[in-house]
């Protein structure tokens, strides 16, 4: 069973944070809550509403109103959006109760069916008149449910676009490729529900932690704003060496975003990074780079840099932006013919890319019972200051757009430095393996080098290894490389020379010694180390 | 040809054996339904010199492709490689007869043969003939010559050949199993198909895949492959060169190796101390890391310096750069000393994007075995344009006298 705490996720704000809300509507935003709940991802007060006394007493939100009590009497509203309104109107006090105090007001719903298309249209009319602002995040039905539940939600989703600040809409036709078409179905509701609830997770995330270059709502809803858009998400985080381009790689393989092709419409791209304490600029630069390449020149990208301690040494990009239906069909025809379909027979499912992202769904999940404790610690003090905090993301507008234009600006002069710099990072003398007659050090570094092992190592019954430790001691060993022939004056022994004849022996070439030699222009068996060898030639 | 097509890739590499499952779209999509690799026993340098190893090793990895994809796993796409490896170009020219002036297909497959009728050892026999152009009455770089008006038809080619006995064996192995080889193909051509995309092929691109046991390349002009082969050198090497250098065992040297390899020692500071543990964690001695990435360095180079060797000539065209995939593209710091060897633009990259299991083709240790799946798309979608089947059946009967004799 999943441990969760009731009373501890309902007040989850730190002080100075905005207060989010996240208000699931029918099946499917009782899905997403549930989904939310289980991963812990989101810092937000859940409220489910639904007509069906039944799925809502499943569901695990907190908070939980049952939508028109005497006219639904716990039925659902099969599949009438006209039932869901009444059932929601008739609600409108508890569901205002609710909501009330919140200065983000998410709405998660499946548009097409009854309560959703239905209620949620009075939800967003009572959270915009609390003075909060209101986030729809929706997913459109399926085709195969037919036009009429097509039209409703379209119906629907008109009514909200009045009502809401941002829409974020997710094809759940689009859904169907997060999974492997033998995936059982309940999988692909789970992964749809999930990727819902990062989105949900993200888009919290930027409008509220404080950044190095900031990102706000304005931003947010530019890149939202394509007329009947359906948003293209994308988010990826990643640890480790090339942390930022794996991140940037991860959220492109969102299948939202379809491998990033569909970024190559977009008139409006969010970029949001975040990393821990150890962001580097030229990560910053690698991966912004990295995405002009998936990105037209003329996208307006609007970017965001955030140090997170919460994150660590990983990096997270996420990528927002929109696209108008009509172009995203005819994207979509071009590759896959994916809205005719059903989804068993459905191209390119990654499940991989949806859950690489779970790994950051699980670290923050780890982090959340910390927070919680402070949470609890803090839930007395009244958290008055929001309100000014929202006004101060006005003001900040212009300072954000000056400092995007200015990193805009700084990064084509950057570039080129960075880029050469990382390209060329060593710039060491040709090395030449034949022996030069000349005795000039083939490297002019004071530091042993790897000539200054032979008598070490040419003792073979000997560790080398021991060897290099001993050598390490004696100081006056150390500091010089001396000539090449200079080495091999140290040990004109006859020793050495047995050794240099059994340096072609079959012994040294270790494991390849049952192998065909390996045989350079010269007749040298490459088998053999190459130090050895090296070695060997510089001796002579 | 309507629907899609699965196949399945097999690699038997010198540090893994690699079964990917892959379902080829005709929109020229793949999608990777299953992956399973296993260890690999009894393979040196690309080659196989045990075959009861290889073959516990390669049931492992086939039930690991086949668990996932829901596949049962009969004809295998088998990518080989070794030094035997080598190849050429060569063109043949074909005169039209006097009363026709437009070039047929008859006329094509005329040149063909000619161009292919080079001189290779008895031993020998080949793999892939590659068109690379066709030049009619002299001008260069055509790709379709069918319908041109024109005299003389010369079919540019670059033929891969191998030593048969020793493909033989490769193919001999994985017969035993018992899987079905639908075809032989060289593991830098399959590698290359998804790995370079159409315009680093047209500025010309070497691309190095630099696996356990070899290093095989193949190196692109104009969109047409002017070489390719294989250098019997790779990360086994380096490894080796760890092992004897450090005296410890392979296995321990190999995880050195990966864990705190790397090819750049100029700016280590001379004191820093890496220890080395054995098995149980107990140290049983300690190294310069500046002396360990030497060695590491020094192989390195001399894998790469092997390559350009081979590729001498044609490095100056190279306008995309050096492309390095496999295992021991991994390693770091390795980009810098191609930089350095090929003074190229380096890209270390694995496979083009697929769809279907992410971290598979995010690593370039699969580029091989992905690339045999793009391999094979290649070959269904050229089949009505070039009649293949010819070429097809040529290979089997090769393949198939080499079985009688």
């Amino acid at each position: 069973m999943v441990e969760y705490h009731r009373n501890s996720l309902t007040e989850l704000t730190t002080p100075g944070s905005l207060k989010t809300c996240i208000v699931g509507i029918g099946g499917a935003g009782a899905n997403v809550l549930d989904r939310i709940t289980l991963d812990r991802t989101v810092d937000a007060t859940l409220v489910a509403l639904h007509t069906d006394i039944r799925v809502l007493s499943h569901s695990m939100a907190p908070v939980k109103i049952q939508l028109g009590v005497e006219l639904m009497r716990g039925v659902g509203a099969g599949g009438d959006p006209d039932l869901g309104r009444e059932a929601a109107m008739y609600s409108r006090e508890q569901i205002r109760q609710a909501i009330e105090g919140h200065d983000i007001v998410f709405i998660c719903t499946g548009l097409g069916g009854g309560t959703g298309s239905g209620a949620a249209p009075v939800v967003a009319d009572i959270a915009k008149n609390t003075g909060a602002l209101v986030f729809l995040t929706a997913t459109m039905p399926f085709s195969f449910e037919g036009k009429r539940r097509l039209a409703q939600a379209e119906d629907a989703l008109e009514q909200l676009q009045k009502r809401t600040d941002a829409l974020i809409l997710f094809e759940n036709n689009r859904m169907g490729e997060l999974i492997l078409p033998k995936d059982g179905i309940q999988k692909a509701f789970i992964q749809a529900d999930q990727l819902i609830a990062q989105s949900l997770r993200a888009v919290s995330t930027i409008v509220t932690t404080p950044g190095l270059v900031k990102l706000g709502l304005d931003d947010l809803t530019s890149a939202l704003s394509s007329s009947n858009g359906r948003c293209l998400f994308g988010f990826g985080e990643a640890r480790g060496q090339n942390r930022g381009s794996e991140a940037l790689k991860r959220a492109l393989k969102s299948p939202l975003i379809d491998q990033g092709r569909l970024l190559h419409q977009t008139k409006t791209l969010l970029v949001h990074i975040a990393g821990g304490d150890s962001l580097t600029l030229l990560e910053v630069d690698a991966v912004m780079r990295q995405l002009g390449k998936n990105v037209p020149d003329q996208t307006h990208i609007l970017f965001g840099v955030a140090v997170d301690a919460k994150l660590g040494d990983s990096v997270s990009v996420t990528l927002i932006s929109s696209l108008g239906l009509n172009q995203l069909n005819t994207i979509a025809a071009a590759a896959p013919p994916v809205d005719m379909l059903p989804i068993k027979s459905r191209t390119m499912p990654s499940v991989l890319s949806a859950v690489a992202a779970q790994p950051a769904a699980k670290v923050a999940a780890l982090q959340v019972p910390l927070e919680m404790v402070f949470g609890e610690e803090e839930v007395t003090q009244p958290a008055v200051p929001e309100v000014e905090q929202v006004e101060m993301f006005a003001t900040d507008i212009t300072e954000q757009e000056i400092l995007v234009e200015e990193v805009a600006a700084e990064l084509p002069a950057n570039e080129d430095e960075i880029y050469s710099e990382e390209e060329i990072v060593e710039e060491e003398p040709p090395f030449s393996y034949a022996p030069e007659p000349e005795p000039e050090p083939v490297k002019p570094i004071v530091r042993p080098r790897i000539e200054d092992f032979i008598p070490a190592i040419a003792r073979t019954n000997t560790s080398s290894l021991a060897a290099v430790v001993a050598r390490a001691a004696p100081a006056e060993e150390a500091p010089m490389a001396p000539p090449l022939n200079a080495v091999a004056a140290k040990k004109p022994t006859s020793q050495e020379e047995q050794i240099a004849f059994r340096f072609s022996n079959d012994e040294d070439r270790g494991r390849f010694k049952n192998t065909e030699p390996a045989l350079a222009g010269g007749g040298e068996d490459l088998d053999v180390p190459t130090w050895m060898r090296l070695k060997r030639k510089l001796k002579k | 040809m309507a629907k899609s097509t699965i196949y399945a890739g097999l690699e038997i590499g010198t540090t893994k054996i690699c079964v990917v499952v892959g379902e080829a779209k005709r929109d020229g999509t793949i999608k990777i339904l299953g992956v399973g690799t296993a260890p690999s026993r009894g393979v040196r340098k690309g080659e196989i010199v045990d075959f009861a190893k290889v073959q516990t090793c390669l049931n492992d990895a086939l039930v690991r492709a086949e668990e996932p994809s829901d596949v049962m796993i009969r004809n295998v796409f088998l990518g080989v490689s070794g030094s035997h490896i080598e190849s050429l170009n060569s063109r043949g020219a074909w005169r039209l007869p006097e009363e026709q002036s437009e070039i047929t297909e008859d006329d094509v497959e005329e040149a063909k043969e000619i161009a292919r009728n080079v001189t290779i050892s008895q031993d020998n026999v080949f793999l892939h003939s590659v068109t690379r152009q066709y030049i009619v009455d002299g001008q260069e770089g055509v790709r379709h010559p069918i319908g041109r008006e024109g005299r003389l038809l010369e079919a540019d080619y670059h033929i891969i050949h191998g030593v048969r006995g020793r493909v033989q064996n490769a193919v001999k192995c994985v017969r035993e199993v018992p899987l079905e080889v639908e075809d032989v193909v060289f593991t830098a051509i399959a590698a290359a198909q998804v790995v370079l995309n159409r315009e680093a092929k047209a500025q010309g691109s070497l691309m190095i895949d630099i696996g356990g046991g070899t290093a095989d390349y193949v190196l692109y002009e104009d969109s047409m492959i002017s070489a390719s082969g294989c250098v019997p050198l790779g990360g086994d090497h380096i490894t080796q060169d760890i092992a004897m250098a450090l005296q410890i065992p392979h296995h321990r040297a190999e995880e050195v190796k990966v864990t705190e390899g790397s090819c750049q020692y100029d700016d280590i500071p001379a004191d820093e101390i890496l220890r080395i543990e054995d098995d149980n964690g107990f140290v049983i001695g300690e190294v310069e890391r500046a002396f360990l990435n030497e060695v590491i360095y020094l192989r390195t180079r001399e894998i790469l310096d092997q390559v350009k060797e081979r590729c001498q000539g044609h490095i100056g065209k190279l306008a995309a750069g050096v492309y390095l995939t496999g295992g021991t593209s991994l390693l770091k710091g390795i980009d810098v000393v191609a930089q350095d060897v090929f003074e190229r633009k380096v890209t270390r990259s694995g496979s083009a994007p697929v769809s279907g299991v992410t971290a598979t083709f995010e690593n370039p240790q699969y580029s091989a075995p992905i690339g045999l799946i793009r391999y094979a798309q290649i070959l269904d979608q050229e089949k009505p344009i070039m009649s293949p089947l010819k070429r097809f059946g040529r290979k089997m009967a090769d393949l198939l006298s080499a079985i009688v004799f």
